[in-house]
């Protein structure tokens, strides 16, 4: 029974929580922290967790997020998920329009938040888009679904539209990475590298990769 | 309260050694008391630097398998009172010493000295990941070269995977003329890429190399530049704020000399 208090599901976007019937907030705290400060390779950082959005109250809601939070991951509700919605005949209509919607509306979109600097030998890897908060330092890999954005100076490795995605981008305050990767294209930095003074931005046109530069 | 220091950079001969030895020394000039810690078992150095390879009885392993108490494997500095050495094993290897050990052996440490400053060995494996484990402090050393930042960096992810957030920078090796005209990295570089606080840029001084031959670390060499740069560090650990030392520029008649002779 122990065990069955916190009930982790690996899922396509994130971690997925359940809790047992009747298991008092303290209790599913006490679990939540324990597994986290195991370091259990389950809780990458980056890692988007969800919670079943009923469950709790807005309050110990938040003070979950919190605990996610000091430790690299993104805490959410299970809301947005149509898979996961209980299936209540309002919600069933719903789902049946949602995934066209949800590829339209650019608003839904998940995106993985990086508050540090991505250092030689750190990888990101994720099916969502990437905002990074620091640098991106050589020998560090980012590889995203969506598209990529670096507060910051990019110096490693990028690759955007991972799964096929032409229209994705890299965008970054310094952008002067190894290497970039859109969807199936790559371009290398030319051998000798020279500071940007611009944040610039690289996407796809005419099949091939352009850099070029953009206000922020 | 005592602090538990580690010295560490990922890649080989940046001179983690001779900062610990100098580390230590300095701080025991200045009446604290202090353990070094050898952990590069196999390939110990440490004693040599300090000239007190003679004076091993016991080492490491002995007092991580509880052969001997902690104090038996000491040995004292023959000129300075306050400073020990816990040397290691020159016949086992790494796997010898694990984590627990290591930091229970920090905690008994931690009664008796001010500052436990940890040697670590060159690389990521096993010595690296039981020398940081009871370190509250890290020191990273690196030299102006890509390879030493590119370690460097990476030494810093894994510190902080292991939740060592309190991290310093030591830049060892320091040619002054060459990052003047540009074929060195300058700190402005290296800082770009590491972005951690930096507590000392020591300048390459030929004084090292002797003092590592003598056994007695170049910091109480009154005319070493090397040696200024260590005590300026032993003193921002200390608490004090003293700014990075000005490198001398290469006079006019030595850059003639230069040109003429072509030295």
């Amino acid at each position: 029974m122990h065990d069955e208090i916190v009930k982790i599901k690996g899922g396509r976007k994130g971690l997925q929580l359940s809790f047992a019937e009747g298991a008092s907030f303290d209790d599913i705290w006490k679990h939540i922290e324990q597994k986290l400060e195991s370091g259990s390779g389950f809780f990458l950082r980056g890692t988007l967790v969800l919670v079943p959005r009923e469950r709790f109250l807005k309050e110990e809601f938040v003070k979950l997020q919190k605990l996610f939070h000091e430790h690299g991951l993104i805490c959410r509700t299970m809301g947005e998920e149509p898979e996961e919605e209980p299936a209540a005949p309002a919600a069933k209509k719903q789902k049946a329009a949602s995934p066209a919607a949800r590829k339209k509306d650019p608003h839904v979109q998940e995106m993985v938040v990086v508050n540090r600097t991505l250092r030689g030998g750190q990888e990101i890897r994720t099916e969502s888009s990437v905002l990074v908060c620091g640098n991106v330092n050589p020998g560090a890999q980012i590889i995203a679904g969506g598209s990529i954005d670096i507060r910051g100076t990019c110096r490693g490795l990028v690759h955007a539209g991972a799964s096929g995605d032409t229209d994705s981008f890299i965008i970054a305050d310094h952008l002067m990475p190894t290497q970039i990767r859109i969807a199936n294209l790559i371009a290398r930095s030319p051998d000798h590298m020279e500071m940007t003074e611009r944040a610039e931005r690289a996407s796809i046109k005419d099949g091939q990769i352009v850099i070029e530069p953009i206000e922020r | 309260m005592s602090k538990v220091y580690v010295i560490t950079s990922g890649k080989g001969g940046v001179g983690k050694t001779t900062t610990t030895a100098n580390l230590g020394v300095g701080l025991a000039m200045r009446g604290k008391k202090v353990v070094l810690v050898d952990t590069d078992t196999g390939l110990r150095n440490l004693d040599l630097l300090l000239g007190l390879e003679n004076r091993i009885m016991y080492d490491l392993i002995d007092v991580a398998e509880g052969r001997v108490p902690c104090k038996k494997a000491l040995v004292r500095h023959k000129k300075y009172e306050s400073l020990f050495l816990l040397p290691t094993s020159q016949v086992k290897d790494k796997t010898s010493v694990n984590p627990e050990q290591l930091v229970k052996l920090c905690e008994d440490l931690r009664k008796e000295f001010d500052f436990i400053l940890i040697d670590c060995p060159a690389g990521i494996e096993q010595g690296f990941k039981t020398a940081i484990a009871a370190a509250d402090t890290a020191i990273v050393v690196t030299m102006p070269e890509i390879s030493a930042v590119r370690d460097a960096d990476k030494i810093i992810g894994e510190l902080s995977r292991a939740d060592k957030e309190d991290i310093k920078l030591i830049v060892n090796r320091i040619r002054p003329q060459m990052v003047e005209s540009g074929d060195m990295l300058d700190m402005n570089d290296i800082n770009d890429i590491l972005s951690i606080d930096c507590i000392g840029q020591v300048p390459d001084d030929e004084m090292v190399v002797t003092s590592t031959n003598k056994g007695e670390p170049c910091i109480t060499m009154e005319h070493s530049l090397a040696g200024q740069a260590y005590r300026n560090i032993v003193g921002r650990i200390c608490g004090e704020d003293i700014p990075f030392m000005e490198f001398p520029k290469e006079g006019f008649f030595q850059r003639l000399k230069r040109r003429v002779f072509g030295a």
